[in-house]
């Protein structure tokens, strides 16, 4: 629990910091390239155009999908859920090698050290702000136009940052001392793509399944965005109970995750 | 003056791993797989405000090992290092990101270094005049010369005003008006009444700048005092290293290799 205080304190207090360096990391990452920053937007919309084209058209899959008592032509339900996707992804895998990968060059015990995963997920968020702006304009001339109920998009970018922050606080501890477990994270995120209603509609699921699909967190990322964006309903709400189940798993995870930091952190730069 | 720095009782030691297979055995036993190694053992000494103290000792001796539990990038095993002020370390792996400028790495060691906005503001123009690397300040730092890349490093290091500061042989790399100029605001630092330590192997800088010295051998303190009484004795034991034939020299250091090796 004063673990939990320290690391929250932590990050509010150095959100200048956290916000200066993300967008440094933003720029090293693609300061190599002659387009810039634009990758970062190209190369979701490559991907987005080949789920389409594979999950959406060559695998005949034209039907409407019932979400929240309305049905929604795959495409739209497509793009309005996997954008979210390209966000968390890259923040979990990076943010997982975060601490390791930059030990050497802050190589200073006085520095915030939970702010690092947190600044490389903030740099990842711009594109995901991009990205919403892009899925967004897309969705009015799909016949999605913006209601009331996109003021829960924030509450759920917030819900999304705080389920990231929580979830790599702990597996960049682990991974700086076991480098294995980077490994094991980039594949268990290459099976949650296929585990979260990404790509397929939950209605297929044979029904005692739903339930175990429910546990992961992800599931109510996903669905919330959607819901907001397609303006179908107040998923928070309506599904009070998923809510509570939400965030208590967030706040576990980030106690858990402020426990093992900050019980190992003096230590890191000895694990290189 | 009070005491700068106090190391009391700092060892460290690093494991040694033969097979991968001891590394699991290490991580989940209790009691620890694997040899480990001594860099440093049982160090004490400490330094009053003002000294400047030159750290001497063959390579692997264990002085950027010290040096760094100094500046508190790593810590120690055991022992305790009460440091006065802040610390810090000047090193020829300064640190820089490579994919960016000059101009954004000042910026952004600088704010890893807790600095605010305003202060970054008004501390960029002198590091980059101190710097002088003239348009370079604004290509990539993966362009630099390796002496560009230690003029900058260490004109950041020396611009966030320390009250400590570390030198582990930056200045080797620079040439002889910048490392001049590193002397002159050193010198400037000594006035103030700063602590520093620096290490280099070349003894002529040492005896021109430093007054104290610790001679470090082996993970140990050989010796620790005045630079005109230590150097003398540290200049004997390497005339007498290098008389050695080879084979005495080879036992020599399987000996002390031996000493600071243990099992777990």
């Amino acid at each position: 629990m004063k673990s939990a205080w320290i690391v929250l304190k932590e990050q509010i207090s150095s959100f200048y910091l956290i916000r200066r360096l993300s967008l440094y990391e933003l720029k090293s990452e693609n300061n190599n390239n002659y387009l810039g920053m634009l990758w970062e937007i190209i190369n979701p919309m490559i991907q987005i155009g080949i789920y389409w084209l594979v999950f959406g058209n060559l695998m005949g899959n034209h039907r409407l999908v019932p979400l929240s008592g309305h049905r929604i032509p795959y495409v739209w339900w497509l793009i309005s859920g996997i954008f979210v996707w390209f966000f968390i992804n890259p923040s979990i895998v990076t943010g997982g090698r975060s601490i390791y990968s930059r030990i050497r060059f802050i190589a200073k015990m006085n520095f915030p050290m939970s702010t690092i995963p947190s600044y490389v997920i903030f740099a990842k968020f711009y594109q995901h702000l991009t990205l919403t702006a892009i899925v967004m304009v897309i969705l009015q001339f799909a016949g999605y136009p913006v209601t009331i109920k996109i003021i829960q998009l924030p509450y759920f970018m917030f819900a999304t940052l705080a389920f990231l922050i929580s979830v790599t606080l702990i597996t960049s501890t682990l991974t700086t001392i076991v480098r294995d477990l980077q490994q094991v994270l980039v594949s268990i995120m290459r099976m949650m793509i296929y585990l979260t209603p990404f790509l397929w509609t939950p209605d297929r699921l044979p029904a005692f399944l739903h339930p175990i699909m429910l546990a992961n967190p992800m599931y109510y990322i996903a669905e919330g965005y959607r819901a907001s964006l397609l303006g179908l309903s107040w998923y928070g709400l309506d599904h009070i109970k998923y809510t509570v189940y939400f965030w208590a798993f967030v706040i576990i995870a980030f106690m858990f995750g402020s426990m093992i930091h900050l019980k190992f952190r003096d230590h890191f730069v000895d694990y290189l | 003056m009070g005491k700068s720095v106090i190391v009391s009782h700092v060892t460290k030691k690093y494991k040694m791993y033969t097979k991968t297979s001891e590394k699991i055995l290490d991580l989940i036993s209790p009691k620890g797989v694997g040899k480990s190694f001594y860099a440093l053992q049982d160090v004490s000494f400490d330094t009053e405000e003002g000294d400047v103290v030159g750290i001497i000792g063959v390579n692997g001796s264990g002085k950027s090992t010290l040096s760094n539990i100094i500046a508190g990038v790593i810590p120690p095993t055991s022992g305790s290092v009460k440091v006065k002020g802040e610390a810090s370390l000047i090193a020829i792996a300064s640190g820089l990101n490579n994919q960016l400028s000059g101009r954004e790495n000042i910026e952004l060691k600088c704010l890893m270094l807790g600095f605010n906005k305003k202060e970054i503001r008004e501390l960029a123009p002198s590091i980059i005049e101190f710097a002088d690397i003239g348009d370079f300040i604004d290509q990539p730092v993966k362009t630099y010369s390796s002496g560009m890349r230690s003029r900058l490093g260490f004109a950041i290091s020396i611009h966030i005003d320390p009250d400590i500061l570390v030198i582990d042989e930056a200045l080797s790399v620079g040439d002889q008006t910048f490392a001049d100029k590193c002397l002159d605001k050193m010198n400037e630092f000594k006035k103030q009444g700063k602590t520093i330590f620096f290490i280099s192997h070349s003894i002529g800088q040492m005896k021109r700048f430093c007054e104290k010295a610790l001679w470090i051998q082996y993970g140990k303190v050989e010796d620790y005092g005045m630079m005109e009484d230590v150097m003398p004795e540290y200049e004997r034991f390497i005339k007498e290293y290098k008389k050695m034939s080879r084979q005495e020299q080879i036992e020599f250091q399987e000996k002390v290799r031996k000493s600071r090796t243990v099992n777990a």
